[in-house]
């Protein structure tokens, strides 16, 4: 048993590496709920396939940052064409519509990595510098959970850049206010649609390859994900983007406490924490639908 | 708007309705001397009690408007109720106790999650079913002492259907629980047809057309959409006592996620807003799902896109086709 101070050290490091985790999958699911009204519950399998994307391409001999930039992409246009194919066609219809056919999607997709990676859990090796031990003071700590950390900072900032100073950011903003205006400015919103859902699948292919190393790769972990990326949207405000960081680092640290002290019914602590925020803050910690 | 124009129909023969639902029950009746192989007794008994089930995710799908993507997993605590009790406490209790227990519980343990989820807004209520869902499965699974983990509770003694001293039937062969669930399926779908035809049902109906609205005319939304979630639930309860007692063991799949979407294509194959599509989706879904999983085990790849092809192209279900092979008459 290390030190009481080492402990929660490298405790306090864990939560933070979960919440972030959490965080850069919940906020692309964020981003096309904010924008193109639709709860994509295909996001979770997305995720798994980013994952079996970069294991495929790690194991084939591709450097790991290769593969971190082209699963990505790869799932990037698996979303486009979901959006183009399928999507699109009933905007018009209620939302239950939606929910009912990403669900289907994401029943599919699911069966379709289990038919074709097997049900086996896999890994994703990574370089050496990257497996490596690091000491802070006198704790060691694995390097690849401060690359995690690393990541999600750099993506969140370029989100950040992307919405705060672009005009294709400025566009996204305005289309989450009133997409009727825009429209009638002359701005493709089919166009706008698009983009928001391929940006979305791509920062879900991102967050897959690098939970690959860290969790292993498995079919079941896109719906694991799903979930506590939902309980992250209900507790911040749906299409929240300040809320969904404050409880995704939340969630995190709650969910890694959990497995610590009580290993089996973790989860259930996070869902009672969210029952808890839920019955006095119905619409989430910073309300619904605030796109900031 | 379309209970007047269903009034308005004009009818082919004065007696149609009657005349079906009456060579229905007949038919339902006689099954088990129609179907001599004991296999296919059982299957339809399974439809009839999924078919309960989808009817109850109707109620609150096609008739309040909300989502719930685990429905399953209130007929697991019925079903798991009511093993639970037949192991531990009272292996040969009547099958009537089974069911008031069985929705006793699901009723205890679904209104303060539905008191939770109606306040939250339309999106949320659908995310939340999915997390309280998983909830419930998670503490089934894991509790191994209590449940059986994922092996569940197996070889539970049959309980009896009495009626006073007389003992109508001991639910140990297939034709007698064939029975008692078909009375049971029938009186169910009766009582919430006439809920649904009520002013309750209406005030549900408005509800899912316009939830604003609805409140501007002094509906307490929360209150009817949390009675529509209790209605539902219990319904999904009865349905979880009968499946237990047919297969004499629960397990942890009655509830997981695939279950859930299982109940959520039947409801939606079969047509929402009618009650009675949801049983004809439970037929059609349980015979493509026996015939299937012969002859892949990739059951799950089918589902998905059977459930895309439903949204995209027969959203109104069976009971759909109906319309479109009589089409009304526009004025």
């Amino acid at each position: 048993m290390p030190s009481d101070l080492t402990f929660w050290v490298q405790t306090f490091i864990n939560c933070l590496g979960l919440g972030s985790l959490l965080l850069l999958i919940a906020i692309g699911l964020n981003i096309i709920y904010g924008i193109n009204r639709i709860v994509n519950l295909a996001h979770g399998s997305l995720y798994a396939l980013g994952a079996y994307f970069g294991y495929t391409l790690v194991v084939n001999g591709l450097n790991f940052f290769f593969a971190l930039l082209l699963a990505p992409i790869l799932v990037f246009g698996i979303g486009l064409i979901l959006e183009r194919s399928i999507i699109a066609p009933i905007r018009e219809r209620p939302m239950l519509y939606t929910l009912i056919l990403t669900y289907g999607v994401s029943i599919l997709l699911d069966g379709l990595t289990k038919y074709l990676w097997g049900v086996q859990p896999r890994f994703i090796s990574t370089p050496a510098f990257l497996s490596q031990t690091i000491h802070l003071g006198s704790i060691p700590y694995p390097f690849y959970r401060f690359f995690i950390l690393i990541v999600t900072a750099a993506v969140m900032v370029a989100l950040m850049l992307l919405l705060g100073r672009t005009k294709l950011g400025m566009t996204m903003r305005a289309a989450s206010n009133i997409p009727e205006m825009v429209s009638v400015l002359g701005i493709n919103m089919n166009l706008v649609h698009v983009v928001v859902f391929g940006l979305g699948c791509f920062l879900a292919g991102i967050g897959g390859v690098i939970a690959g190393p860290l969790l292993t790769v498995y079919p079941m972990m896109g719906s694991e994900m799903l979930i506590s990326c939902f309980i992250v949207l209900v507790i911040g405000g749906l299409g929240s983007l300040k809320g969904a960081v404050i409880a995704a680092l939340l969630v995190g640290s709650v969910q890694t406490l959990g497995y610590i002290f009580i290993t089996d019914y973790a989860m259930v602590v996070v869902y009672v924490m969210m029952a808890i925020i839920l019955s006095f803050m119905p619409r989430g910690i910073l309300g619904e639908g605030k796109f900031e | 708007m379309e209970r007047k124009s269903s009034a308005a129909k004009v009818h082919i023969f004065p007696w149609e309705r009657p005349a079906i639902l009456g060579i229905l029950l007949l038919f339902l009746f006689l099954l088990p001397w129609i179907l001599d192989n004991r296999f296919y007794l059982r299957l339809a008994t399974e439809i009839l009690i999924y078919g309960l089930l989808a009817m109850s995710l109707d109620v609150l799908l096609g008739y309040t408007g909300l989502l719930s993507f685990m429905h399953a997993a209130y007929m697991g605590i019925g079903a798991y109720t009511v093993g639970l009790y037949l192991r531990f406490v009272d292996p040969t209790a009547s099958i009537w106790i089974l069911i008031l227990l069985g929705v006793g519980a699901t009723v205890l343990i679904a209104f303060p999650i539905g008191w939770l989820q109606v306040r939250t807004g339309g999106f949320a209520f659908a995310l939340l079913t999915i997390a309280f869902g998983m909830m419930l499965y998670t503490i089934v699974w894991k509790a191994r002492n209590l449940t059986g983990g994922d092996d569940g509770l197996i070889g539970l003694p049959s309980p009896n259907a009495n009626l006073g001293s007389l003992l109508l039937a001991s639910c140990k062969d297939p034709t007698s629980i064939y029975f008692i669930t078909l009375a049971v399926v029938v009186l169910c779908f009766c009582l919430t047809y006439r809920i649904m035809r009520s002013p309750f049902g209406a005030v549900l109906e408005t509800i899912r057309e316009n939830e604003e609205r609805a409140s501007f005319i002094g509906v307490h939304v929360h209150r009817y959409k949390l009675c529509g979630w209790m209605l539902a639930c219990a319904l999904a309860g009865v349905s979880g006592v009968l499946f237990t007692v047919m297969k004499c063991s629960v397990s942890p799949t009655v509830m997981d996620p695939g279950a859930g979407g299982a109940v959520l294509m039947m409801a939606l194959l079969g047509g929402l807003g009618t009650l009675w599509g949801p049983f004809i989706g439970a037929a059609v879904f349980i015979f493509a799902q026996d015939y299937i999983s012969t002859m892949t085990e990739h059951w799950m790849i089918f589902l998905g896109l059977f459930l895309i092809v439903l949204v995209l192209f027969i959203p109104k279900g069976i009971a759909g086709f109906r319309e479109s092979l009589f089409p009304q008459k526009p004025e």
